[in-house]
């Protein structure tokens, strides 16, 4: 159905009015309806927000030139920009310098903190006390305890270890044609 | 067949029992999860598609989830009959269209069904009666907690549950709650609740989700956020908006019942009346006549109507319903003569 009011494009808003009983529908695109100042359209589009985010995040690198493909799926970040979709789970460790802000933009924050699946759950434990003794580290070197930094630095090493021990016993991630000259590396979090 | 079973009774969310049945017709929890070592639904393969509903299949049936007998593969189900689940809500529009290896296990009274292969691999959901999300979220944590004991999920300690698209990662949780809204709409009060609810980023669709139309009248109200909350904090933000919305539109029909009675009476029977005696009705206007209808019923203006009839009327006079219980495919203008000849017999047959 096209709009009722350019004409052209594909109406995406679809409107119910009632007056007096009489039902009146009107059926515009998305452009057309926000320029009448309509509602109606809650959700938003994923493709134009990616756009404008990441094209920005690409700017300040200066990288648009590379079209970055993740490694596993084969998707690329532009496919991605135009669909909205991602390939695989891994696409979210490949693109992640992009996605990251998109994330934090659709949510609000870009840390979960719900349901955790039990065979993660304690590696995530894991992490979250490695977060902490971390931060200490750094408010202990700032006040220059350094007996204590000591002391945190070995307790970060056994943590350190347990992860990995931990990140050996799950299972491995998703398997994939490696595309040869793809720079899908990134450092960690 | 599970399909004929279905068209005997009405489903679970349609009993129009529940907290708050009134106005609110039900409450949905929605989870997208996805399989380690598996690429997404887009950039899979037949193949690999395959295997991966093989997997979840039988996971849902070895963990006593869903007997398998009552697993649909898609592939294999008549059009017809994968609108018939679109209209019950058990599947998306979208999971009735694609053209791949995919299927549903629908459980026992509707409540609960689990589409595989979707726009991620597993999408449950729960669907209830009336107002009660907590109950309607500790059926589906359960449910996907005993997948979860035999499937490896997607999931980064950072952003959660990985999900195809960025808007559903971290809890891959959708909650939502189907509202009946008559009298708002009346008395054009209905795009103040649109504009306070999105303020608090909560979305508000027609009857079948994302892109559908308000028709007859229904409207859902569900989180935009999935990451960064944690699943109750979520719930509780949907749970918190729905009774300001449920006592507006109380008021709204009080507003009406006190000032403008006559005239609500007027519209109401003669709601009915054109449903007991048209011979061409369409889809959009049954639905709104069944709309003023339900309403007159619930402020004891037809009392010689059970609400249990309206909610049937509701479902069986859909396009896919209506073919299936006339057991043959017809076209628009036929559906119409039959929609009206149906809705007669049901009202004027039991009072």
């Amino acid at each position: 159905m096209k709009c009722e009011n350019c004409g052209k494009r594909d109406a995406t808003v679809h409107l119910t009015e009632i007056t007096k009983g009489v039902k009146q529908e009107i059926h515009l695109c998305e452009p057309c309806a926000s320029e009448k100042g309509l509602p109606g359209k809650a959700h938003f589009s994923i493709s134009d927000l990616l756009a404008g985010i990441t094209s920005a995040s690409q700017a300040k690198k200066g990288r648009q030139e590379k079209d970055v493909q993740c490694p596993t799926c084969e998707l690329t970040l532009s496919q991605f920009q135009s669909s909205g979709r991602f390939g695989c789970p891994d696409c979210y460790t490949t693109f992640k310098d992009d996605i990251l802000p998109l994330v934090e933009k659709i949510h609000d924050s870009s840390q979960h903190v719900g349901k955790v699946p039990n065979r993660v759950s304690q590696e995530v434990g894991l992490q979250k006390e490695l977060r902490h003794l971390q931060l200490e580290l750094k408010r202990t070197v700032k006040r220059e305890d350094y007996e204590k930094a000591a002391q945190l630095r070995d307790q970060i090493r056994i943590v350190e270890e347990k992860i990995k021990g931990a990140g050996e016993a799950a299972p491995p991630p998703a398997k994939g044609r490696k595309k040869s000259g793809e720079s899908g590396k990134k450092g960690g979090a | 067949m599970i399909l004929n079973e279905m068209l005997k009774t009405s489903g679970e969310w349609l009993k129009g029992s529940g907290p708050e049945h009134e106005i609110v017709i039900s409450s949905r929890v929605r989870l997208a999860r996805n399989l380690q070592g598996f690429r997404f639904i887009t950039k899979m393969d037949a193949d690999e598609r395959k295997r991966c509903e093989d997997q979840i299949r039988k996971r849902i049936s070895d963990a006593h989830i869903v007997p398998d007998s009552r697993y649909l593969e898609l592939m294999e189900t008549e059009p017809l009959d994968r609108k018939l689940l679109v209209e019950r809500h058990l599947i998306s529009k979208e999971h009735e269209d694609a053209r791949h290896p995919r299927g549903v296990a629908v459980g026992v009274g509707e409540a609960l069904s689990v589409m595989i292969n979707e726009e991620d691999h597993i999408r449950l959901q729960v669907l209830q009666s009336g107002f009660q999300l907590r109950d309607t979220y500790k059926m589906a944590n359960e449910v996907d907690t005993k997948l979860e004991e035999g499937l490896d999920f997607a999931f980064s300690p950072q952003l959660g549950y990985l999900t195809a698209c960025p808007t559903n990662v971290g809890t891959g949780m959708r909650v939502s709650v189907m509202l009946h809204l008559p009298a708002l709409v009346i008395t054009r009060h209905i795009e103040k609740v649109f504009q306070a609810v999105s303020k608090i980023n909560l979305a508000v669709r027609g009857l079948y989700g994302e892109g559908t139309e308000a028709s007859g009248h229904f409207y859902q109200i569900s989180n935009q956020v999935t990451l960064g909350k944690t699943e109750d904090e979520i719930a509780t933000n949907v749970e918190q908006v729905i009774p300001t919305i449920v006592n507006y539109e109380k008021r709204a029909r009080e507003d009406l019942m006190g000032k403008d009675r006559l005239r609500l009476e007027d519209r109401v029977w003669r709601a009915y009346g054109m449903l007991q005696a048209a011979r061409i009705m369409s889809s959009d206007e049954s639905m709104m006549m069944l709309s003023f209808v339900r309403m007159g019923v619930h402020l004891g203006l037809l009392p010689q109507i059970k609400i249990e009839t309206v909610n049937e009327l509701f479902l069986y006079s859909q396009p896919a319903h209506l073919q299936k219980m006339a057991h043959s495919s017809m076209e628009p203008s036929d559906r119409d003569i039959k929609r009206a000849e149906f809705i007669r017999s049901k009202l004027n047959g039991k009072k």
